[in-house]
C-alpha cells in the first residue's frame, strides 16, 4: 500500500520503519528524526537506513506526500492545528476512498476533529489508534502487539485497516474496536492508571521508610492479591521519558480544566519531588552540607536500554548537586551522549566511561537507573575506591542487608 | 527675602484665598494646563489645589528664602543632616546607577550597595531556581519576612502593588510578612507553612527590635520541633538576617554566609531600596527590583536637578505647606484608586509622620507653627462606603491625595476593564465634588441635610501605568516631599526620638506584668491595670 507518514515522534518513525518492512511503499518528510533520543531507539535507524536504501522509504515534498491514499499522522501534540490544516489539504486531493490512522496525543475528540476536516465522509476515515509504544522496544511493540484498541466508525474501512495490520497480527490476543473518543479516552485511561501506582507505591514507600519497613517486603505481599497484581509497583525514584509523560500531562489537564481535579497534577508534582528522592537522602546523610563533596552517579537514562535522558530523575539531581558545588562524577552505558546534550551546564561534571573509575575518591554513589551492569558490582573494589562507602539507591537495584554487612552505609527508597 | 518675610506675605494671601471657593478657581479654562505637571510616567494634577499663581510665587520665595537649595545639596551629598544622629540620610545614593561612584568617609558606598545587591541577587537566584534547600532537601517555596516598622510596611507594600508583575520563577516562592510583637500573625501562618521548605528573612536594622526577634524566636522554635534538628543547622538552611548591626545578628546565630547587610546612614524608612527590598527582589525577580530603583532615581534627578517652578516633589510639598500653615487644615487622607496600592496609606502614614510629626526645630526650639499633619487613608473605593462621609460633610477641612493608574488590565477581560474604568470615573468624580461642592451637579432643590459644601482641596498623581518604575517614582515623590516640608519647618525629619520613650517603659514594666506590684512604683492607672491583671491571670503570664 501506498502510506504517507506524518510527524516526527517516535511512533511515525516506528511506524514508518515497520510498515516499509512489512511491503508497503512510504513516504516520509524527512531522512532523520530531528530529535537525538529517537536517533538513539535501538535498532530504528538501521531500519530506517534499510527502506531508504532499498526504496521502500522515499523522502517526498508535502505535496507528494498528500497524493497517498493512507496516511499516518503521528504528530506533536501541540501540533493539532497543523494536523487539521493537512486532513483539510489531503481531503482536496481527492474524492475517492482515503485512511487517515492518527497516533497522534492531540487529546480527546482530536480525532473526530481531523474527520471534520474531510469532505466525503462516506468514503474518506480517520481512525484513531493509540500508540503503545515504549521507549526502548517500540519496534518490537509495534511488530508484535498483544492487544490493539481501534477507534473507527465507518465499518467499510475495516477490511482494509485489517489487512494493513495483518502482518502485525502474530500475537495478537485481542482487537477492540470503538469510537474514535473511546480509543483516545482509553490511552488516557491506561496512561493514568499506571502513573496513579507508581506514585502510589512511591508514596508507601516513603512513609515505609519512616516506619522502618521494608517496601519491597510489602510490596510483594500486595501483588499475591489477584486484583492488584505485581505491575508498575517497583518504588523508585521517579518515573521520566517523554512518551508516558506527555499523555500524563494531557490528561492532567483536561482533569483539570474540566473537573477541576488535581489528581493527575499531583502525580506529576509529587513524580518530580520523587526524582530528587536520592538527593534529599544524601543531603540528610550529610547534614545538609554538599559543598566540595564528590559524588557518583550511576545512570542517568530515564529507564535500563534507554539511550534518552527525557524526563530523567538524573537530570534535577545533577542540578541539585551542581547548585550545591558538588563534582559529579556520572558513568552511564548509553547515554551519556544524550545528557551532554540535554545540560547545557557542565559546571562540576565529570564523564567517566567506567563505572569504577567514577567512584575514585566519591563520598557517595547514588543508583539512577536501573542497568543490569549495576545490579552486581565489585563490592570491595568499590570500598576502596570510594573516600566513604555511602550507597543510595534509587532503583532499589541492591540488598540491603548484605551490603550493610560489608560496611556500606545504605539508603534505598522504602528500605 | 527672609523666612519671617515670605511668612508673613503668605499669611497675608492667605486672609483673602481663605475666603476663595475652589468653584471659582476651577473656571479657568487654563487651570489645569497651568496646575498640572509631568515627570515621565507620572502626572501631578495640583488644580483642584486652593491655590493660584501668586500663592505659588510666594510659596517658591519661602523654600528659597530657607534655604532648600542648600539643604537638598546637603542631602544628596551625603552631609550628616540628620544631625541629631549625626549621620547623612543616603537613600538616594541606594539608587544610583552601577559605575556612578559615591564616596562617603573614603569609602566609595555605590561599590558597597551594587556589591549588596549581587549579593541580593544571588539568593534570588537560588530560589528562583529552586535550589535554596531546606533541612530535608526539599526546595524552600515559602518566604516569611519577620521585621516592623521599615522592615515590613516597604517591603510589604511594594510586593503587594506588584504581585501582578512576577516573572514565573517567582510564583514558586509565597510570601509573607510578620510584624505583630503578640505573635497573632505568625502563630496562625504556622499552621499552614511546611517548615522543611519555609525560608524566614529576619530584618531589623539594629537587629535589636524586640518586636522581630520575638517573632524570630518563635520561628527557631517551631522549626526546632518540626524537625529535630540541631539549632545551627536550622540557621543556616532556614533563616536570612537583614541588618546593619551584623555583629548582633552574628550574636543571635546567624552566619555571616546568611546575612545581607545595609548601613548606617540608610533609615528604616527609606530602606526599601537596600537589601530589605530583599522580599521584593524575590518577588519581581531582579531585573523589576532594578526597575524600581530606576524609577526613583529619575524621579531623584529630577528633584535634584529640575526648575522648582516644574519640579513634582517642591510643588507638591509647598501646596501642602500652603494647606497647613496658612489655610489650617490639619488632616490628610491617602485615597489610592487601586486595589493594589492597598498598603500604601499605612506606608506613607509612617514615611510622613515619623518624618515630619515633630515639634522641636533643628536648634532645640519649639516650633511655631504646625508640622505634620494627621494622615490616614484607605483604597479610595472602600472609603466612598467609610470616611467620605466626614470628608464630603464634616466640620474638618481635609486635603486629599487621589492616586490612580490611567492604564489596566491590557489584555485582560471587558468587565474587569469595565471595573477599572469604573474605578476612573469615582476618582475624578469624587475629586469634582470635594472641590465643587453642590456645583458639582445641580443641587438647587437639595433640602440642608443634602448639600456639600465643597471647597477641600485635592492633589490627584496619575500613573501612566503601575509599573515597578512609576511606583519607584511615586514612592520617592513621597519621599522628597517630606524632606522639602522638613526644611520648611526646620525640622530634622530623619530622626525618630519620639518612639524611644515607650520602648524603655516597656522594658521597666515587663518584669511587674503578673507580679505583684509595690505601691508607688509607677501610677495609679498603671499600678491599678497591673493589679488587675494579676488577678485575672493568677500571676501566670510572668512566666
Amino acid at each position: 500500500m501506498n502510506i504517507a507518514v506524518w510527524g516526527d515522534e517516535l511512533a511515525a518513525w516506528v511506524a514508518a520503519a515497520e510498515l516499509a518492512r512489512t511491503g508497503n511503499q512510504v513516504m516520509l518528510q524527512a531522512r532523520e528524526p530531528e530529535e537525538s533520543s529517537l536517533r538513539a531507539e535501538p535498532g530504528l535507524m538501521d531500519a530506517i537506513e534499510q527502506g531508504l536504501t532499498s526504496g521502500a522509504i522515499q523522502q517526498a515534498t508535502r505535496h507528494q506526500a498528500c497524493q497517498a491514499d493512507i496516511h499516518w499522522l503521528a504528530m506533536h501534540p501541540s501540533e493539532l492545528i497543523q494536523a487539521k490544516t493537512l486532513c483539510t489539504e489531503i481531503g482536496l486531493h481527492t474524492q475517492e476512498e482515503l485512511l487517515i490512522i492518527n497516533q497522534s496525543n492531540f487529546g480527546i475528540g482530536a480525532s473526530d476533529q481531523l474527520q471534520g476536516c474531510l469532505q466525503n465522509t462516506a468514503l474518506q476515515a480517520v481512525v484513531c489508534l493509540p500508540d503503545t509504544l515504549q521507549q526502548g522496544q517500540a519496534l518490537d511493540q509495534f511488530a508484535n502487539p498483544a492487544a490493539l484498541l481501534i477507534g473507527c466508525e465507518q465499518d467499510d474501512i475495516r477490511a482494509r485497516l485489517q489487512a494493513l495490520l495483518r502482518p502485525f497480527s502474530t500475537h495478537l490476543q485481542q482487537l477492540h474496536w470503538m469510537s474514535r473518543r473511546e480509543a483516545e479516552f482509553s490511552k488516557f485511561a491506561i496512561s493514568g492508571m499506571l502513573a496513579l501506582r507508581l506514585n502510589y507505591i512511591n508514596e508507601l514507600a516513603n512513609l515505609a521508610d519512616r516506619l522502618g519497613v521494608d517496601i519491597e517486603v510489602v510490596r510483594q505481599g500486595m501483588a499475591t492479591d489477584k486484583r492488584i497484581g505485581p505491575h508498575y509497583l517497583a518504588p523508585g525514584c521517579g518515573f521520566g521519558g517523554s512518551h508516558f509523560t506527555q499523555y500524563i500531562e494531557g490528561l492532567a489537564d483536561i482533569l483539570a480544566e474540566t473537573r477541576h481535579s488535581t489528581l493527575l497534577k499531583t502525580v506529576l508534582e509529587e513524580n518530580e519531588r520523587q526524582k530528587e528522592l536520592p538527593f534529599r537522602k544524601l543531603w540528610q546523610h550529610y547534614q545538609c552540607d554538599l559543598d566540595g563533596k564528590t559524588v557518583t552517579l550511576w545512570g542517568c537514562a530515564f529507564k535500563p536500554g534507554a539511550t534518552s535522558v527525557d524526563n530523567a530523575p538524573a537530570l534535577p539531581v545533577i542540578k541539585a548537586l551542581q547548585a550545591q558545588g558538588v563534582r559529579i562524577q556520572l558513568h552511564d552505558p548509553e547515554a551519556l551522549a544524550a545528557l551532554m546534550d540535554a545540560i547545557p551546564d557542565c559546571r562540576n561534571l565529570h564523564f567517566c566511561p567506567d563505572r569504577y573509575s567514577a567512584l575514585e575518591n566519591s563520598d557517595a554513589l547514588l543508583i539512577m537507573t536501573e542497568w543490569a551492569e549495576y545490579a552486581s558490582p565489585d563490592y570491595s573494589r568499590m570500598k576502596t575506591l570510594m573516600q566513604h562507602p555511602v550507597i543510595i539507591d534509587g532503583r532499589n537495584l541492591l540488598e540491603p542487608t548484605y551490603l550493610r554487612e560489608l560496611g556500606f552505609t545504605y539508603y534505598g527508597v522504602g528500605r | 527675602m527672609d523666612k519671617q518675610t515670605a511668612w508673613t506675605l503668605l499669611q497675608q494671601a492667605a486672609e483673602t484665598e481663605k475666603k476663595r471657593h475652589l468653584k471659582e478657581l476651577l473656571q479657568d479654562p487654563q487651570r489645569f494646563h497651568d496646575f498640572s505637571f509631568r515627570q515621565d510616567e507620572l502626572l501631578l494634577d495640583l488644580s483642584r489645589q486652593r491655590i493660584t499663581a501668586s500663592t505659588l510665587n510666594a510659596l517658591l520665595q519661602l523654600a528659597e528664602s530657607c534655604q532648600l537649595r542648600h539643604w537638598i545639596d546637603a542631602l544628596f551629598k551625603g552631609d550628616a543632616i540628620n544631625h541629631t544622629e549625626q549621620r547623612p540620610a543616603l537613600h538616594t545614593a541606594l539608587r544610583q546607577p552601577k559605575g556612578t561612584p559615591f564616596t562617603l568617609q573614603d569609602q566609595d558606598i555605590n561599590a558597597d550597595v551594587q556589591q549588596a545587591l549581587e549579593r541580593m541577587e544571588q539568593l534570588v537566584e537560588q530560589l528562583h531556581q529552586q535550589q535554596w534547600r531546606g533541612f530535608s532537601g526539599e526546595p524552600i517555596n515559602t518566604l516569611v519576612n519577620i521585621g516592623v516598622g521599615g522592615s515590613d510596611l516597604g517591603p510589604m507594600m511594594v510586593c503587594h502593588a506588584l504581585e501582578e508583575l512576577q516573572p514565573q520563577a517567582g510564583r514558586a516562592i509565597k510570601i509573607h510578612f510578620i510584624s505583630s510583637m503578640d505573635g497573632s500573625q505568625l502563630s496562625s501562618l504556622l499552621q499552614h507553612l511546611d517548615p522543611a521548605r519555609t525560608l524566614f528573612v529576619v530584618s531589623s536594622k539594629s537587629f535589636s527590635t524586640a518586636d522581630t526577634l520575638a517573632n524570630a524566636a518563635t520561628a527557631r522554635d517551631w522549626l526546632q520541633q518540626a524537625s529535630d534538628m540541631p539549632e545551627q543547622l536550622l540557621l543556616k538552611r532556614h533563616f536570612i538576617g537583614i541588618t546593619a548591626n551584623p555583629q548582633k545578628a552574628r550574636e543571635w546565630g546567624l552566619p555571616d554566609a546568611n546575612q545581607l547587610h545595609f548601613w548606617d546612614w540608610v533609615g528604616g524608612r527609606y530602606s526599601l531600596w537596600s537589601t530589605i527590598g530583599f522580599a521584593i527582589a524575590v518577588r519581581l525577580g531582579m531585573p523589576g527590583f532594578q526597575a524600581l530603583l530606576d524609577g526613583a532615581w529619575r524621579m531623584d534627578e529630577h528633584f535634584r536637578t529640575s526648575d522648582w517652578s516644574h519640579n513634582l516633589p517642591v510643588l507638591l510639598a509647598l501646596t501642602e505647606i500652603w494647606n497647613i500653615n496658612f489655610l489650617d487644615i490639619h488632616a490628610h487622607a491617602i485615597l489610592p484608586y487601586d486595589g493594589r496600592l492597598a498598603h500604601l496609606p499605612a506606608y506613607l502614614e509612617q514615611l510622613e509622620m515619623e518624618s515630619n510629626g515633630k515639634s522641636v526645630d533643628r536648634e532645640g526650639l519649639s516650633v511655631t507653627h504646625h508640622t505634620c499633619p494627621v494622615l490616614w487613608g484607605e483604597i479610595g473605593p472602600n472609603a466612598q462606603h467609610a470616611f467620605y462621609q466626614l470628608l464630603h460633610q464634616g466640620s474638618e477641612s481635609v486635603m486629599c491625595d487621589f492616586i490612580v493608574a490611567a492604564k489596566r488590565y491590557g489584555g485582560a477581560g471587558e468587565s474587569l476593564q469595565a471595573q477599572h474604568r469604573l474605578t476612573l470615573a469615582n476618582c475624578l468624580a469624587q475629586a469634582r465634588v470635594l472641590a465643587l461642592g453642590d456645583n458639582a451637579l445641580d443641587q438647587s432643590q437639595a433640602s440642608a441635610w443634602q448639600r456639600y459644601q465643597g471647597n477641600q482641596p485635592s492633589s490627584l498623581i496619575l500613573l501612566d501605568e503601575l509599573t515597578p518604575g512609576a511606583l519607584g517614582a511615586l514612592i520617592a515623590l513621597y519621599e522628597h516631599k517630606v524632606f522639602v516640608q522638613s526644611v520648611i519647618w526646620n525640622i530634622n525629619p530623619f530622626d525618630q526620638w519620639g518612639v524611644e520613650l515607650g520602648k524603655q517603659m516597656a522594658n521597666t514594666l515587663l518584669p511587674h506584668v503578673g507580679a505583684p506590684v509595690k505601691p508607688g512604683t509607677f501610677d495609679s492607672a498603671t499600678e491599678g491595670v497591673l493589679d488587675a491583671l494579676n488577678q485575672l491571670t493568677g500571676g501566670n503570664t510572668a512566666s
